[in-house]
């Protein structure tokens, strides 16, 4: 049972492979207590012993300095082969934009299938098969796959499906160094540069928010969205977006809900102005609680929400922000 | 240049959907079938290298023969040739058994390929595992997420953009090469209805006859991935409390009612 384990810099890894390692852990012991390890390219020591602390057994890290900035061929090839050398009956990928790029790669050059966006993982202990749970169709129908002819078996994972395991520094477990040989590179970084989006506010992204507070075209303006962000601030959340709302330049596409915008698992999700389309519908199926603030009683995310606020956001937003502010105030 | 294409004649969301019970696949038969539209941005990004550069785009599609219309349609925006693998052998492949016919087509009657295109992913699957799988079959580079481009010799620098970290990136690759295009990145063409309707002619059917690839490595049985089971997804029913009145009335018992639940 191995995890590929992405770096987030030079530093640290990404929470995505140590969310892995905690499900990996699960699985492993279902299967009788099987070995946990994970796969860092061009990581530090330090990096692998915070696997150990979340669960990994063995992290092997892959020593080549060619390898320091990343490549899609040149990291897959070398992943790959380390897979190969250590032969995990299941591989577990996290899902990033990069993890997306490498991970049919990888499963390419094992001869093995692999499954996308798994939101559940769960062991056959008879057949040791790796039940890959996933949405389809837009998250209406949920899919069950299975590898049964080969290995390792392969599956990625969005980040935040699972949860961060408890950190552990009394855990202990064995740091291997690969040298690993790539073939001649074939594609080479130029230049790398962080894009400054403007954004409305200096507000968290939606997919890793507790509370996401979400204007549609019903806010009327750009205007609207400030009390959303006062409200978000006050709930440590962030802001959102339906597509009419971001069609209509009020917020960045990077915060827009639903089948072709993100996909978010917030506490509680707030939905003022937004009417509550099929396609926006299937953003926030998994979300905790939904409330919905719209003058419409019968628009579709009121059936859809488990607090339906029937009334105008200009009047029902300042009133809530200000009994919030008293409920703070109290604590 | 020559620029190979893909395109998925994927299942409209729109339509109802069903499901062979027997395998668990799709059953893409019988159901109009539309080019995935996140392919337009590829075909687009496409024919931008070729009005630059020269050269010809062939698109590529393994479908029924109900997905024709969808290369009919692209080779209605400017698509020059397309080549449909279809091959009753080939239904219900996973994207393994997937990249595998289009990378063996592409070996057999596009020898001389310098690019290969498709679109980020498709929306009714959603893996994004083909561009990945097809370079691995053929052995040549790739990235994803590319939105722009430039034809240096023999490599192609792109630019990407990785949203989840808010970073472009640049890179030199060689040639032959794989790319995914940034989904919505590009401004697709319209589709010249005149040349959609004189399409039929541009289109090249090829079977495995022609391929000559093992059964046993196409299809359902050539396929890894076995689809087990398929289940509509229940999600936690709704509390539907409705909260009417005075607005500062309102928002007491909304917030009362979010601390009860622990959320406050
Ligand atoms: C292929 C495809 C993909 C799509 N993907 C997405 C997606 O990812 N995300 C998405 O959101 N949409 C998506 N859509 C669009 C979707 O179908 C809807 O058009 C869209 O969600 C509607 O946005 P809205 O709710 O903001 O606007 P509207 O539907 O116009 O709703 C506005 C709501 O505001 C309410 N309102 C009016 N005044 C007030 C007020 N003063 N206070 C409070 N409420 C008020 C109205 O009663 C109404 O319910 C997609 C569509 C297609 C075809
Ligand atoms: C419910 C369901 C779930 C599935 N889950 C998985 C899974 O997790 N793993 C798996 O291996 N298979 C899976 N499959 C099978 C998979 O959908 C098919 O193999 C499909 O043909 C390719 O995958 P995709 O649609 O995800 O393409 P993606 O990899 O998302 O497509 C990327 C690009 O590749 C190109 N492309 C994709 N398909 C074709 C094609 N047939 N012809 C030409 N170009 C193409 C297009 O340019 C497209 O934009 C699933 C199928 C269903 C019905």
């Amino acid at each position: 049972m191995w995890v590929y384990l992405e770096r987030d810099g030079d530093k640290r890894l990404k929470d995505v492979g140590l969310e892995l390692l905690g499900k990996a852990r699960e699985l492993a012991q279902k299967l009788g207590n099987s070995e946990v390890g994970g796969v860092i390219v061009a990581g530090s020591e330090e990096m692998a012993r915070e696997a150990i602390y979340h669960g990994a057994d063995k992290v092997v890290i892959i020593d080549n300095p060619d390898l320091k900035t990343y490549t899609p061929m040149e990291y897959a090839e070398a992943i790959a082969q380390v897979v190969q050398k250590y032969k995990p009956e299941i591989f577990l990928i996290g899902a990033t934009k990069r993890g997306r790029e490498l991970a049919a790669y990888i499963a390419n050059t094992l001869t093995t299938g692999i499954t996308a966006d798994c939101t559940a993982l769960e062991v056959d202990p008879k057949t040791r098969d790796l039940l890959q749970i996933r949405p389809t169709f837009g998250g209406t129908q949920l899919a069950t796959i299975r590898t049964p002819q080969r290995r390792p078996q392969m599956a990625s994972v969005r980040p935040g499906v699972f949860p961060k395991p408890q950190r552990d520094t009394s855990r202990t477990g064995e740091i291997i160094v690969e040298r690993v040989e790539i073939p001649t590179r074939r594609t080479r970084l130029v230049s790398i540069e962080k894009r400054i989006e403007r954004d409305i506010a200096d507000l968290p992204p939606v997919e890793s928010a507790d509370v996401v507070v979400a204007g549609g075209r019903g806010l009327g303006s750009a205007e609207g969205f400030k009390l959303l962000i006062d409200l978000a601030k006050l709930l440590n959340g962030t802001v959102g977006a339906s597509l009419m709302a971001v069609r209509a330049g009020w917020a960045p596409h990077t915060r827009q809900i639903g089948q072709t915008g993100k996909t978010i698992r917030p506490r509680l999700y707030i939905a003022v102005g937004i009417s509550g389309a099929i396609q926006h519908l299937m953003g926030i199926t998994e979300a905790k609680t939904i409330v919905a603030i719209n003058p419409d009683p019968h628009a579709p995310i009121m059936e859809n929400a488990d607090y339906a606020v029937v009334g105008d956001y200009k009047q029902i937003l300042p009133a809530l922000i200000e009994e919030l502010r008293r409920l703070k105030n109290q604590r | 240049m020559k620029i190979v294409v893909f395109t998925k004649a994927a299942v409209p969301l729109s339509s109802a959907i069903r499901i062979d019970p027997k395998t668990g696949t799709l059953i893409r038969e019988g159901v109009p079938l539309t080019a995935n539209v996140w392919d337009r941005d590829a075909v687009e990004f496409a024919l931008k290298l070729r009005d630059r550069y020269g050269g010809e785009v062939i698109a590529l599609s393994m479908a029924p023969p109900s997905g024709i219309p969808a290369l009919e349609s692209l080779i209605g925006m400017g698509v020059d040739r397309a080549i449909l693998a279809s091959d009753r052998a080939f239904a219900g492949a996973d994207t393994w058994a997937t990249a595998h016919v289009l990378a063996k087509t592409i070996e057999k009657f596009i020898p001389d390929y310098d690019l290969i295109v498709t679109g980020e992913e498709t929306i009714d699957s959603t893996t994004a595992h083909i561009g990945a799988q097809t370079a691995s079959w053929l052995g040549v580079p790739y990235v994803y997420y590319v939105y722009d481009a430039e034809i240096k010799g023999r490599t192609i620098v792109v630019r990407r953009f990785l949203e989840d970290e808010g970073v472009d990136e640049v890179y030199e690759v060689e040639m032959p090469a794989v790319v995914s295009v940034l989904k919505g990145s590009q401004v697709p063409r319209e589709i010249s209805l005149s040349r959609k309707l004189a399409a039929r002619e541009r289109i090249q059917t090829i079977s495995n006859k022609e391929l000559g690839l093992d059964p046993e490595c196409v299809g359902l049985r050539g396929s890894p991935t076995v689809v087990a089971g398929m289940a509509p997804a229940v999600y936690p029913p709704r509390k539907k409390i409705v909260l009417q009145g005075e607005s500062g009335e309102v928002a007491r018992k909304l917030v009362e009612a979010l601390k009860q639940e622990g959320i406050l």
